[in-house]
């Protein structure tokens, strides 16, 4: 007990030893690789082996890491800002730190590719961001599924960070054509039961002898295969996909400039 | 000091009381005999009770998971080689720990797959292991203390060691790992008592070599071929059968033209000299990443009426095959899954390629993906219905090659995998007639497989799945006879032992070790 307590005393000043140590590593530096061609080629390979499977081949924001591409970074845009998120991660996110696996040289030449992006996603976002977020609590109706902090519902994926985990394009491809990609964990479930009844909802649980899902009304539901006569996973949204219609392309540039501005962080 | 000795005593008495298990009760090798079966011969849990199996007890490491071991069971105890260099002793009636030892990894290790670690083998009371950073060790069976430790290779170089050993005579043999960091493969033999090298079988054919010819220029030294997965042996012909990982860099065949021999194949070597007698390259010139580790089952297959010398193996390329192990020749082959790559094997062997499967910067679709195919995971033999049960991936990918340099350690795999969106992997369990390739039934899975097999001589098929699943199967039909939540990821094979006359079904399972048996 003694020695747990020691160990628990001492902690707090070892970890502001190891924070100075770091700190004095990397802050206020410039990046050694930045603009270097031969850098930013290692980083591209680099990246398509170690980051692209959060953040996409392209950068452009996958499963779970935010659009590289823009130049405009959650957790600082200076290149010792993209130095720290690489090598140490980004706490409460999924974002971990590769300082054991990578050298310093090899983080930078990672910025200098992260960079060497900016100028292919950029394209500035036109659209009245405040006149989106009307339109989608009020005729788009997209708050009966999805959540934005703490306001909305929680049927479909929350859009929180929408705009800085995805690209512009992506988002707009998700409001026309919903079914084209669907985010991992929210696919729909179809339940027949043995008296014939259809269920359909999102997929809260999925296993190879039951499933958990929730129906539209926010209703939850846990099923296992054994006691109804079929239960189907398909990789479809349950949103509607009269968007296209429903919206002018004004009234769209304006929804899609609201969901590039949302980039708030866990709550 | 004096807690290792208090843990010797305490073991010796355990023994003392619970006395000898016969040798069908117990699980003295990764894949329960030589051959490679992971067929038990207990029959108490059968079909017609194994809907009341229940958990005995749970043993608790720790350890958040990461578990693929098999763990051995003989004179009341089991012993668990786990992940981060773990070991421990439980008290196989009860679960309690006997001893625990852990040798702390070093910092910086260059590993593709975690600090994981697949099991023990045994000679005596000597227990064998790898740790994570290429060492084999010796362990006192009774206390956990190291009696002796080798080192394989440099984990500076990329090298690593995951495998369970295989004993062979006065032999220890192991692989090793690191084909995604520029290293060259080989299999090894030490002495039981001493841990010198007796010998060494390099899987990448260099300098005065035969097959160096299949590697352009210098390649064949950063050429891979890691041999991660445990082998077998067939003490009548004296010979060993180990499955050997894919050519690096992976996806970038551009720099290694050439077959690369002894990459993607079945290597049948001398067990006195590790002299190779004959070898058998599934995928010559591998750009998927499609090793040939999984398990070299031994067995006498009935062909045209005919006994036949067999060594069988679902290959990671979608691909069972069944060779005649007394000279590699290939006796069947049959994709068990969807295969883009090849459209048969012909009489020479060789695949008939499919044109335009190659990775590319753009990307190239291929089935199978990434991981097969069957993959690592342990399969099952059962001598009672003569079918061969595996975990296969149904699954695709999208197959991207770049250009990359080499530097000494460092990942070394040119360019990466994508799924295609909204195609998500998912898997069977299958069981295949050996003497056709064909598949007598399938069991769907809604995720690519992750745990291993077990048959048993109780009519049973045992695996777990990634959702925390462990199934009991019907061997013959498959049909699920019993299923357990243990709310941990499954990765690894379950095994069956017993004690005091009842037997049990263990498997590890996220962080803990499980064991089953009838009320």
């Amino acid at each position: 007990l003694k020695l747990a307590l020691a160990i628990a005393l001492a902690g707090p000043f070892l970890t502001a030893l190891t924070a100075q140590d770091n700190k004095a590593d990397t802050s206020l530096q410039k990046n050694p690789f930045a603009g270097d061609a031969q850098a930013i080629e290692w980083g591209r390979v680099k990246f398509r082996m170690s980051c692209a499977g959060c953040h996409g081949l392209r950068a452009t924001g996958g499963r779970s890491g935010p659009d590289l591409t823009r130049g405009t970074f959650a957790a600082g845009d200076q290149d010792s800002d993209l130095y720290g998120v690489i090598a140490k991660g980004v706490p409460g996110t999924e974002m971990p730190g590769f300082s054991d696996s990578l050298e310093t040289d090899e983080v930078w030449r990672l910025v200098s590719y992260v960079r060497s992006l900016t100028s292919r996603g950029a394209a500035p976002i036109a659209g009245d961001a405040a006149a989106g977020e009307a339109l989608f609590w009020g005729k788009g109706g997209c708050g009966r599924c999805h959540r934005v902090g703490t306001r909305g519902s929680s049927v479909g994926p929350s859009l929180t960070r929408a705009g800085a985990q995805r690209s512009l394009a992506y988002l707009r491809e998700s409001v026309l054509a919903p079914d084209a990609d669907i985010t991992y964990g929210y696919a729909t479930i179809t339940v027949v039961t043995r008296d014939g009844r259809k269920i359909v909802g999102v997929e809260r649980g999925f296993d190879n002898f039951s499933a958990q899902l929730i129906d539209v009304s926010g209703r939850y539901y846990s099923l296992q295969k054994d006691d109804v006569t079929s239960i189907q996973r398909e990789y479809r949204s349950l949103m509607p996909l009269n968007y296209g219609r429903l919206f002018s392309e004004a009234e769209l540039t304006d929804l899609l400039a609201f969901l590039a501005s949302l980039r708030g962080g866990p709550p | 000091m004096r807690l290792a000795g208090t843990a010797s005593l305490l073991a010796s008495s355990l023994v003392g009381i619970l006395g000898a298990q016969a040798p069908s009760d117990t699980w003295r090798t990764y894949g329960q005999n030589s051959q490679g079966w992971r067929y038990s011969e207990l029959t108490e849990i059968d079909t017609r009770n194994v809907a009341r199996l229940a958990p005995r007890w749970i043993f608790q490491t720790g350890l958040g998971g990461g578990f693929q071991t098999t763990p051995l069971v003989f004179d009341g105890l089991m012993f668990i080689a786990g992940p981060s260099n773990h070991s421990w002793a439980l008290d196989a009636l009860t679960g309690r720990p006997v001893w625990h030892v852990r040798k702390a990894p070093p910092p910086k290790l260059n590993l593709c797959c975690g600090t994981v670690n697949r099991g023990f083998a045994v000679n005596g009371d000597k227990l064998f292991r790898v740790y994570i950073e290429g060492t084999l060790v010796a362990l006192d069976a009774k206390s956990g203390s190291t009696l002796w430790a080798t080192t394989l290779a440099d984990y500076k170089q990329g090298y690593s060691a995951t495998g369970a050993p295989l004993v062979v005579k006065n032999m220890v043999l192991t692989g090793i790992a690191g084909a995604e960091f520029g290293t060259r493969g080989f299999i090894d033999a030490y002495d039981v008592e001493t841990g010198k090298r007796v010998w060494r079988f390099n899987t990448v054919a260099g300098e005065g070599e035969p097959g160096r010819e299949t590697w352009a220029g210098d390649s064949w030294k950063s050429g891979g071929a890691s041999t991660w997965i445990t082998g077998t042996y067939d003490p009548e012909l004296n010979l060993v059968f180990w499955g050997t990982g894919n050519p690096g860099p992976d996806m970038d065949g551009d720099v290694r033209r050439g077959d690369n021999l002894y990459s993607g194949s079945v290597v049948a070597l001398d067990a006195d000299t590790g002299k190779l007698k004959w070898h058998y390259q599934f995928t010559p010139h591998d750009v998927h990443d499609w090793d040939a580790i999984s398990d070299p089952v031994v067995v006498d297959l009935t062909l045209d009426g005919k006994s036949v010398k067999a060594v069988i193996q679902a290959n990671r390329n979608g691909f069972f095959y069944a060779l005649d192990r007394t000279t590699g020749k290939v006796l069947r082959a049959k994709p068990y899954t969807k295969v883009t790559w090849a459209d048969g094997i012909g009489a020479d062997g060789r695949p008939h390629l499919i044109p335009g499967q190659d990775p590319t910067e753009e990307g190239t679709f291929a089935c199978p993906g990434l991981g097969g195919g069957h993959n690592w995971q342990a399969t099952a033999y059962s001598r009672q219905t003569g079918l061969y049960y595996f975990g296969s991936s149904e699954n695709c990918h999208l197959f991207f090659k770049m250009k990359q340099t080499l530097t000494a350690g460092e990942w070394y795999q040119a360019s990466t995998v994508e799924g295609r969106p909204k195609e998500h992997g998912t898997g069977a369990i299958l069981a295949v007639d050996p003497t056709t390739g064909d598949t007598k039934w399938r069991f769907d899975l809604v995720s690519t497989p992750s745990a291993g097999m077990l048959a048993t001589a109780g009519g049973l098929v045992f695996t777990g799945d990634a959702q925390g699943y462990v199934i009991a199967f019907d061997a013959r039909t498959g049909k699920v006879l019993w299923k357990f939540q243990t709310g941990g990821s499954v990765s690894a094979p379950p095994i069956s032992y017993a004690l005091n006359g009842k037997q049990y079904i263990a498997v590890a399972s996220g962080g803990s070790m499980l064991a089953f048996a009838l009320p």
